[in-house]
C-alpha cells in the first residue's frame, strides 16, 4: 500500500499542492482525476520523487521513501514504472534498445533471453516485430504510448504510474490504451496509479478513484460514489455528465 | 507610481549579478557531480564510444578548414610584417609558436563551442523538456553518468587529438605558402624555424592542456544549459544560445589564465 500525507509543493510563490493524504491499496487501479493544471503531473511525480515535496510523507508498505538515501531508492526503483504524458521515448534509441535498456543496464541477462523479453512486450502492447527497429520520431502518437507502455512492463514493476495515458489520442487509441491497463494489471498484477482527466478512462479502469481539485483531493471512493454533480463542481460545468 | 529608471537599473543589475554567481556555483557543482560519476565511465561506456565518435567525426572537417586557413592567414600576416630586422627563420619560430599556442587552440575551441557546445545543450535540452532525463532517473540511470560523464570525457580526450591535427595541418599550409608556392624562405631555413627554440613542455601545453581544458568546458556547459533547460522549443533555442555564449567567455577566460602559466 502506498500511503501519502500531507503533501505540499509549492513552486516559487505559487502553492501547486496543499497538503495532500490519499491511501492506494494494493492491486488496486487508484485513478486520480482533475481538469488541467490542478497539479495532477506535480503529484505523481512526488510519488515517485521525481520531484520532492516541501512536506509531508509518503510510504511504500510502511517504507517512507523520502527518507532513503539515493542509493537506496534507485534500488528501490527496480519495483516502479512510469509511464510519462509524452511517453519520453528515448530520442536517440531505436524501439529495442528503449525496450531493453533498463535489462540491459540493471539485469544480467543472455543475448537471447532479452531479445525474447522485448518480443513478448511488444507482442502484448499490440505492434509487430517490424516496430523495433524503428525510431521514435518514425511512430505515431499511439503507437508510441504503446511502446512507452511496454517498456514500463518489461520492468514487472509492482507499482506502475501512469501520466494522463489517454491525451493527445484519437478515441480508438485511447481505448486501446485503457484496454492495455486493464491487461496489464492482470498480466503482472500491479498496483496502477492513473492521474487524468479523461472521465471515460476512469469509467473503463478504475478500482479508485480521487479527484484533485485545486491541489488537493477533495474525494476518495469508488467509481459508482461519484455523482454528475461531483463532475460537475470538478470541472466546473453543468449538467454535462450523465451517469 | 512610476519607478525611478535608476532604481530599476540597480534592482536589474543585482538580479543578473546574483544569477550570473549561482550559474558559476551550479556549474561548479555539476563538474563536482561529474568527477564524483566518473567511475561510471565503465558502465556507461557505450554512451561513451558514441560521444568520441561524434566529437571526432561532427568537428574534423571544420576543425581542417579553420586549421589550413590560420595557417595561411598567420603566414601571410607575418609576411607582410617582415623587416630587415629579423632572419626569415625567427618569423617562421614566431609563426609556429604563436599558431600553436594560441591562435589554433583558441580558435578551434571557440568554433567548437559554438557547433558542439548548441548542440550538445539542444539535445539533452529537448530531452529534458519530453522528460526523457526523468525516463532515465525511472530505470536508475544516473543523467549525470549517462549524459554528462561521456560527453566531458570525451570533450576532454577528443578536442587534443582534433587540435593535433588541426597544429599539423597549420604548419603544413604555412609551410606550403611561404616555401612551396613562393619563395619567400626555403625547406632548410624554414625547418630551422621550427626547431629554433623548441620546449617540449610548450607542445604539450598548445597541443594538450588547452584543448582538454577547453574540451571539458565546451562539454560542461553544453551539458549543463540543456540539463536546465524548461519551457518548450523556445527554451532548447535559449539552453543553446547560452551555452555557446558562456563557454566562449570562459574560454577566453581560461585562455588569459593559463597562458600566464607559461610566463
Ligand atoms: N517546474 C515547475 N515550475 C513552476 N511551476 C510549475 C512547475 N511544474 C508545474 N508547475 C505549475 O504547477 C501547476 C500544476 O501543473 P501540472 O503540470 O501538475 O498540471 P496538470 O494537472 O498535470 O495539468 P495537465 O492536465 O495540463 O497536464 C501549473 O500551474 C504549473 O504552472
Ligand atoms: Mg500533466
Amino acid at each position: 500500500m502506498i500511503s501519502v500525507r500531507g503533501i505540499h509543493k509549492s513552486f516559487d510563490e505559487k502553492e501547486v499542492l496543499t497538503g495532500i493524504d490519499l491511501d492506494i491499496p494494493d492491486n488496486s487501479t487508484m485513478v486520480i482525476l482533475g481538469p488541467s493544471g490542478q497539479g495532477k503531473t506535480v503529484f505523481i511525480k512526488t510519488l515517485v520523487r521525481l520531484i520532492e515535496p516541501d512536506a509531508g510523507s509518503i510510504s511504500y508498505d510502511g517504507e517512507d521513501i523520502l527518507r532513503m538515501s539515493r542509493r537506496e531508492w534507485q534500488a528501490y526503483q527496480n519495483n516502479i514504472a512510469f509511464v510519462f504524458q509524452n511517453s519520453a521515448l528515448f530520442d536517440f534509441l531505436d524501439v529495442r534498445e528503449n525496450l531493453s535498456l533498463f535489462l540491459r543496464m540493471h539485469k544480467k541477462l543472455t543475448p537471447f533471453q532479452m531479445y525474447a523479453e522485448v518480443s513478448r512486450a511488444i507482442t502484448f502492447v499490440g505492434l509487430g516485430d517490424d516496430v523495433l527497429d524503428k525510431y521514435p520520431e518514425e511512430l505515431s502518437g499511439g503507437m508510441r504510448k504503446r511502446v512507452a507502455i511496454a517498456r514500463a512492463m518489461i520492468k514487472r514493476p509492482k507499482y506502475i504510474f501512469y501520466d494522463e495515458p489517454t491525451t493527445g489520442l484519437d478515441q480508438n487509441n485511447a481505448e486501446k490504451v485503457s484496454e492495455l491497463i486493464l491487461m496489464l494489471k492482470k498480466e503482472i498484477a500491479a498496483t496502477s496509479i492513473i492521474v487524468t482527466h479523461d472521465i471515460k478512462l476512469m469509467r473503463d479502469v478504475a478500482d479508485r478513484v480521487a479527484l484533485l481539485r485545486e491541489g488537493n483531493i477533495s474525494f476518495t471512493g469508488t467509481k459508482d460514489e461519484i455523482s454528475a454533480e461531483t463532475l460537475d463542481f470538478l470541472y466546473e460545468t453543468r449538467g454535462e455528465y450523465d451517469l | 507610481m512610476a519607478r525611478i529608471p535608476s532604481e530599476h537599473f540597480f534592482e536589474k543589475l543585482g538580479e543578473r549579478s546574483i544569477s550570473f554567481f549561482t550559474t558559476v556555483y551550479e556549474i561548479a557543482i555539476l563538474f563536482m557531480q561529474t568527477i564524483r560519476a566518473l567511475p561510471s565511465l565503465w558502465f556507461y561506456r557505450r554512451q561513451f564510444i558514441e560521444q568520441l565518435y561524434a566529437f571526432s567525426v561532427k568537428t574534423l572537417p571544420i576543425a581542417a578548414v579553420i586549421a589550413i586557413f590560420i595557417g595561411l592567414g598567420a603566414t601571410v600576416q607575418s609576411t607582410y610584417q617582415s623587416s630587415e630586422l629579423l632572419t626569415r627563420a625567427v618569423l617562421v619560430n614566431v609563426i609556429f609558436k604563436t599558431t600553436i599556442l594560441e591562435l589554433c587552440p583558441i580558435v578551434l575551441s571557440l568554433v567548437l563551442a559554438g557547433k558542439l557546445g548548441a548542440s550538445l545543450a539542444a539535445e539533452i535540452g529537448s530531452m529534458k523538456i519530453s522528460e526523457q532525463i526523468e525516463a532515465l532517473e525511472t530505470m536508475s540511470l544516473d543523467p549525470v553518468g549517462f549524459l554528462v560523464v561521456p560527453r566531458v570525457v570525451a570533450g576532454l580526450l577528443m578536442l587534443p587529438v582534433i587540435t593535433i591535427i588541426a597544429n599539423f595541418l597549420a604548419i603544413f599550409s604555412s609551410f606550403f605558402v611561404s616555401a612551396v608556392t613562393s619563395e619567400w624562405i626555403s625547406a632548410a631555413e624554414f625547418g630551422s624555424g621550427l626547431e629554433m627554440d623548441f620546449k617540449v613542455f610548450e607542445m604539450y601545453f598548445g597541443n594538450l592542456i588547452k584543448p582538454a581544458v577547453y574540451g571539458v568546458l565546451i562539454a560542461l556547459m553544453g551539458s549543463y544549459f540543456g540539463l536546465k533547460t524548461s519551457g518548450g522549443a523556445k527554451g532548447v533555442g535559449a539552453a543553446s544560445t547560452n551555452a555557446v555564449v558562456v563557454s566562449a567567455v570562459f574560454i577566453v577566460i581560461f585562455d588569459y589564465y593559463l597562458g600566464k602559466l607559461l610566463l
